[in-house]
């Protein structure tokens, strides 16, 4: 068993880690988001392997599906506009990606210290209704508090995506 | 059985430095906020991997919550965005550089 | 008793207050009486409180100033005969000259500066005159010192007058060091700090320790009385006005450094070495003075260079051991020098400022009662027979003569030619000044108007200058020797000089003949008939008077050797080490910090990457760091 599911996962990392690094080694924008669309699309899958299956529906729906898509539309809006030039500095990279692997150097080496690898873990699921009945009993309160930041988002959203003239045009109207 | 745990973590560490040098080392706003996206999924990921480790459902909790202000950050984030392309016509970070000291 | 000591030293120090508080604001009138009457007040409690001696020495405490365990300094007089006598003279011819100022500085404005000056200058010499303390008699030394420099540099707008003080006080001021450690030295070896009680206790000494003391104290006594090597001041000093002239640089202050020795006499006397250099320098110092003042062209400097002269003369007694000789010719010396000195401003002040001799001439006609004051004092300078100059000058020259050390007799032979040097200088300074033509014709130029009271108050002094030496006439001669009796409870004094009447007649008839035959010579050289043959024979070639005039080029050789390479040490301290080491220093330390600010400026882009980076950096760090802790701690 362990085998068959740390095949699938090993798989499913692959996919998930090579899609992450085509998507930001993009220069088009587009093809960057797709590819993220792609990572997504593995990560709810691990998350389904993982025993969260509601979290799965989410990672494609929110993330992929809204907030990919989000990224689409306005990268269409903005048009190709000002952007980075077509080959990146070397310098740019060289330091941050040298950055980046020792710092995956070093959380490997702390993280086969502090737990041994080996035993897997116990394969659970947790079905929707448990999880849902778990989040609203335990975690009611973020829960609104996430409903109203989601609701501050939109009024902000709203406001700076406001043309200027409009705004200045409706004031106008007001004064007597 | 499945994997163990230090392996999970692995992955969601190299999906989260990835997200970070992309943050770090591009120009276009665009990126820069799907190097913060990337970086955001590898919690979830590492998240995911720890709840059941330690089998409690908090960890998935998290990650819900991780999403929903995902999408909050993103639309508020890219609607910045778009203002501020209005107002300069560039998506180039370097040229938001008034602060110079 | 108390009370007459007490006034006698600061009554001419409340005067110098009233001058500077007060001075500008009341009327000239005022401040010319204060001042002269504070001194005359002096000097009458110098006389009244004569009587009180025949009760013996006395000591009187008029303040303690300060402590510090064994060291006691306190502002005490100790009268005594010595002191008795040095402030009677002091007294009486500070009064003198005050009253001849209120003449002389009659067109000065400044005169309110000038009467503080006076007067403190007066209360610093009694000082010097009556203190017992050590650290008291320090103060007064210090102050007459001061003054001179501040009278010096009176019309201090001339910057050469001002050059002069500065020049007078360092001089001074390297005697003075010699002073200060002298006064340690007597602490280390007594632990007191009073003159009597060091005089009292003067045979415990050492010989080695008392030849340091009397070498130190010869020292400072070469730098205040303006003896070789200390010598090049004086002359210079005469840019002050001629009363300061007069009475610092001829009667009082120079007279202060063997008037010091003589104080410590028995000190002294515990050591053959001081007392042979004592001698030494004071001869060598009278024949160097006495051939540069041949050559002098301007009345003063001639007249200070015979002060330096006459001051080695009473060095010399000193050393001989004959106190008392010292004493009664710088109480003649005083007289008589302040007399030429004073005369010497009349003369210039009637010839409007002028300094040169070989522009005067024939003054006798116009002058004359210049001339005969002028007269009385050469005739006692030059020692003539029959004048008081000559008894005491005959007396040191006995006492050198007779001295139990043969090697004295050499300088008795260099005193005598100086001797001669001396007569002769001063009659060349009359018969040029007073007699035959001179160089621009003085009946051309009019007669600067004189007040009364510049030659009224130097009647007194001629007559002292020519008589006073009488008091100390010796036996042989039918004299009584007041002078010396009356001293001769000073300690360490040898009342009389017990000679044979032989020796007496050789070393006067001696003395007698040089002086009048150098009085001829000048007459011959440069009295109203010139004789070119003799002047020829006798006055040297211009490079030997050169060097005569300015004074063997001391003042060059000090230069060069010792003020050059000082300024040139100062110099380079000044510009290499200082501005450039250490300023230097601090100013490339400080530029680091704005090095290390620019370095941290590359931060501040400004950039959204650059921040981001920042963070990526700081998780490194903390990664690195744990990863530290759990492999190694």
């Amino acid at each position: 068993m362990s085998g068959l599911y740390g095949l699938v996962f090993y798989m499913l990392a692959a996919v998930i880690v090579v899609s992450t690094g085509m998507a930001v080694t993009r220069k088009n924008q587009v093809h960057a988001v797709v590819y993220l669309i792609n990572s997504f699309l593995g990560t709810a899958v691990l998350f389904y392997l993982l025993g969260a299956p509601l979290l799965a529906a989410l990672e494609v729906i929110i993330y992929a599906g809204a907030i990919m898509v989000l990224f689409l539309f306005i990268i269409m809006t903005m048009g190709p506009g000002v952007s980075e030039p077509l080959r990146l500095r070397v310098r740019q990279w060289v330091f941050p990606s040298m950055l980046g692997f020792f710092c995956v150097g070093a959380a490997g080496l702390l993280v086969f210290r502090v737990r041994e690898s080996g035993d897997g873990m116990p394969v659970a699921m947790a079905s929707p209704a448990v999880f849902g009945r778990f989040v609203f009993e335990r975690y009611w309160f973020a829960v609104e508090i996430v409903s109203l930041l989601l609701f501050v988002a939109l009024v902000g959203a709203l406001y700076l995506g406001k043309k200027e003239d409009s705004a200045a045009v409706e004031i106008q109207k007001d004064k007597p | 059985m499945t994997v163990s745990h230090g392996e999970v973590i692995m992955l969601g560490a190299v999906l989260f430095f990835m997200g970070a040098v992309c943050a770090v080392s591009r120009r276009n706003l665009i990126m820069i906020l799907i190097g913060v996206e990337v970086m955001l999924n590898a919690a979830g990921i590492a998240l995911t991997g720890a709840s059941l480790y330690w089998n409690a459902l908090d960890g998935q909790a998290f990650v819900l919550f991780i999403m929903a202000f995902a999408a909050a950050e993103v639309a508020v984030g890219l609607a910045l965005i778009v203002y501020s392309q209005r107002r300069t016509s560039s998506v180039n970070a370097d040229t938001y550089n008034l602060m110079k000291g | 008793m108390r009370t007459i000591l007490f006034l006698l030293v600061f009554l001419p120090l409340a005067g110098a207050l009233f001058h500077i508080l007060a001075g500008r604001h009341v009327s000239r009138r005022v401040v010319e009486i204060v001042a002269c009457s504070s001194v005359a007040g002096s000097f009458f409690m110098a006389l009244s409180a004569l009587p009180a001696l025949k009760q013996g020495p006395l000591r009187v405490i008029f303040l303690r100033w300060f402590e510090a365990g064994d060291f006691h300094a306190a502002m005490d007089v100790y009268y005594d005969p010595l002191s008795a006598v040095m402030a009677l003279m002091v007294t009486f011819v500070s009064a003198l000259i005050h009253v001849y100022s209120v003449g002389y500085m009659r067109d000065d404005e400044d005169y309110a500066r000038f009467f503080f000056y006076l007067n403190l200058f007066v209360f610093c010499m009694l000082v010097i005159t009556l203190a017992d303390n050590l650290v008291f008699l320090f103060l007064g030394w210090e102050g007459v010192g001061f003054c001179s420099y501040a009278l010096i540099g009176f019309w201090y707008r001339d910057e050469a007058n001002a050059a002069a003080g500065r020049k007078a006080f360092l001089l001074t001021r390297l005697g003075d060091v010699a002073f200060g450690v002298a006064l340690g030295l007597v602490f280390v070896l007594f632990n007191r700090l009073s003159i009597s009680h060091v005089n009292a206790h003067a045979m415990e000494l050492t010989a080695a320790s008392a030849t340091i003391l009397g070498l130190l104290l010869l020292w400072a006594a070469v730098g205040k009385s303006a003896q070789l090597p200390l010598v090049v001041w004086l002359p210079d000093a005469m840019a002050g006005p001629t009363p300061v002239s007069a009475l610092i640089h001829a009667a009082t202050m120079v007279t202060a450094g063997v008037y010091l020795l003589m104080r410590l006499f028995p000190v002294v006397l515990m050591s053959e070495a001081a007392l042979s250099a004592i001698a030494v320098v004071g001869v060598l110092s009278a024949f160097y003075a006495a051939c540069a003042a041949l050559a002098q062209k301007d009345i003063k400097r001639v007249l200070a260079y015979s002060t330096i002269s006459q001051l080695g003369y009473m060095f010399l007694a000193v050393g001989a051991g004959d106190v008392i000789g010292s004493m009664s010719f710088l109480l003649s010396h005083a007289f008589y020098k302040a007399l030429l000195f004073l005369a010497a401003g009349c003369v210039i002040r009637a010839l409007h400022e002028e300094h040169d001799i070989f522009r005067m001439g024939g003054l006798r006609g116009r002058l004359p009662a210049v001339f005969f004051l002028f007269l009385a004092g050469v005739l006692s300078l030059g020692a003539i027979p029959g004048t008081g100059g000559f008894i005491n000058k005959d007396r040191i020259l006995v006492a050198v003569f007779s001295h139990p050390d043969g090697a004295f007799k050499i300088l008795w032979l260099a005193a005598v030619a100086t001797s001669f040097l001396t007569t002769l200088y001063a009659f060349r300074l009359l018969f040029v000044v007073f007699l035959g033509r001179s160089g621009q014709s003085v009946e051309q130029r009019e007669i600067h108007p004189m007040p009364a009271v510049m030659i009224r108050t130097l009647w007194p002094l001629a007559f002292l200058a020519l008589f006073a030496g009488f008091v100390n006439l010796p036996a042989v001669w039918g004299g009584k020797e007041w002078l010396a009796g009356f001293l001769g409870g000073v300690p360490g004094t040898v009342p009389h000089l017990h000679v044979s009447p032989g020796i007496e007649w050789f070393v006067a008839m001696s003395d007698g003949v040089v002086a009048l035959a150098a009085a001829a010579l000048a007459f011959v050289l440069y009295g109203p008939v010139q004789a070119t043959r003799w002047r020829a024979v006798f006055i040297p070639a211009q490079t030997v008077r050169d060097f005569f005039l300015s004074g063997f080029y001391l003042d060059r050789l000090y230069q060069a050797v010792l003020a050059r390479p000082y300024m040139e040490l100062a110099r380079i301290l000044w510009l290499k080490v200082d501005e450039g080491a250490l300023d230097g220093g601090i100013a490339a330390s400080s530029r680091t910090f704005p090095l290390l600010g620019s370095v941290l400026r590359l931060w501040t882009t400004g950039r959204l990457s650059t921040y981001l980076l920042g963070l990526l950096v700081g998780l490194a760090v903390m990664l690195g760091l744990l990863v530290i802790r759990f492999y190694a701690g």
